[in-house]
């Protein structure tokens, strides 16, 4: 009995003193489904994403839906990369889509975080001749839903 | 958000001359379904699908197909986009969308129709049970007055139904009366 005690008090201390040390084998190991990609990986990794030369109108709509599948914000440097990659698209609608999708994806912080996304991507707008949703008259509803007998 | 669903279920297609028989039969069927749209994306299940969803911005087709005007103005879209008039962005974003944000995210004011619908089937209910207590029903037996219900209470009491949390542990048998 006693016997049996030590060894378990044994083991015991043995895993509380060996728990400072890292492993980093048994940690990578037991971790392998966890992303250990940073947040400035990401984004460039988006960022660049957006700003292959060969992308098509195809890949963008894929990025752009699977980045709105995170629970962020996507920073106002991807979205230039998305944007620009809408120009070489000839994708107007596509763009305006994308800005109109980023103002729901603020959520309930759409007065904090919209006006600074738009602050920062503002030259590229001007410089691509982007309308905003704002300036379409797109942030409030235009139009009632035509019936599906009429189409 | 039904009532949007453009239902366009078929296989993906990204055109390849040389299809075997069964997938060139079901790529003729998703043109019967979308006609000339374009696909742009890929859509659920990879089928050329139209939703407008806020977790899914990029719906897979465009909204309409291309007419003369629209191609006239795709055209048009190929140059500096500064030279585009408020009118023709709008039908180029009209063209590939079918609502805007605001306006699928729009409530629909269905709730109060709802709310109105139950309360009428709830009052509804009310004036049936009414309807069958004054036509239908016997009378409630003659047990259920005041004189026998006390009567069976103190049956009850008498028998000592329930002494420990119930009803005769709150009765004190040598005063004969409810404990104070």
């Amino acid at each position: 009995m006693i016997r049996t005690t030590a060894l378990r008090a044994q083991s015991i201390f043995r895993t509380a003193l060996s728990a400072s040390r890292t492993n980093a084998a048994s940690s990578t190991r037991l971790m392998s489904s966890h992303s250990t990609e940073t947040d400035d990986q990401f984004d460039a990794r988006y960022e660049n994403f957006f700003n292959r030369k060969d992308i098509d109108g195809w890949e963008i709509r894929r990025g752009v839906n699977e980045l709105w599948g995170h629970d962020l914000v996507p920073e106002p440097k991807i979205l230039i990369a998305a944007l620009r990659a809408c120009r070489r698209v000839n994708d107007f609608a596509l763009a305006v889509r994308i800005l109109e999708a980023i103002k729901d994806k603020c959520g309930s912080k759409v007065n904090e975080i919209y006006p600074y996304i738009m602050q920062e991507i503002t030259p590229t707008l001007k410089e691509l001749g982007v309308s905003t949703p704002e300036e379409l008259g797109f942030d409030k509803p235009e139009l009632a839903l035509e019936s599906v007998y009429n189409l | 958000m039904a009532g949007t669903f453009l239902a366009l279920t078929a296989r993906a297609v990204r055109t390849n001359p040389k299809l075997p028989m069964q997938t060139a039969g079901m790529a003729s069927y998703v043109r019967n379904l979308i006609g000339k749209r374009e696909i742009v994306g890929y859509g659920f299940n990879g089928e050329p699908n139209y939703v407008d969803r806020t977790d899914f911005p990029l719906p897979a087709i465009r909204w309409r197909e291309p007419t003369p005007d629209i191609s006239a103005l795709r055209e048009k879209e190929k140059g500096d986009w500064n030279n585009l008039s408020l009118e023709e962005k709008k039908a180029l974003y009209r063209a590939s969308f079918c609502q805007t944000f605001a306006e699928f995210k729009a409530p629909t004011g269905e709730w109060k129709s709802v709310i109105g619908l139950s309360l009428v089937f709830m009052s509804g209910a009310f004036w049936l049970f009414y309807f069958m207590k004054a036509f239908v029903y016997s009378p409630l037996p003659i047990t259920f007055d005041k004189e026998h219900r006390e009567a069976q209470l103190r049956r009850m009491i008498d028998l000592q139904v329930n002494p420990v949390q119930g009803i005769s542990s709150k009765w004190d048998y040598e005063k004969d009366d409810w404990k104070k």
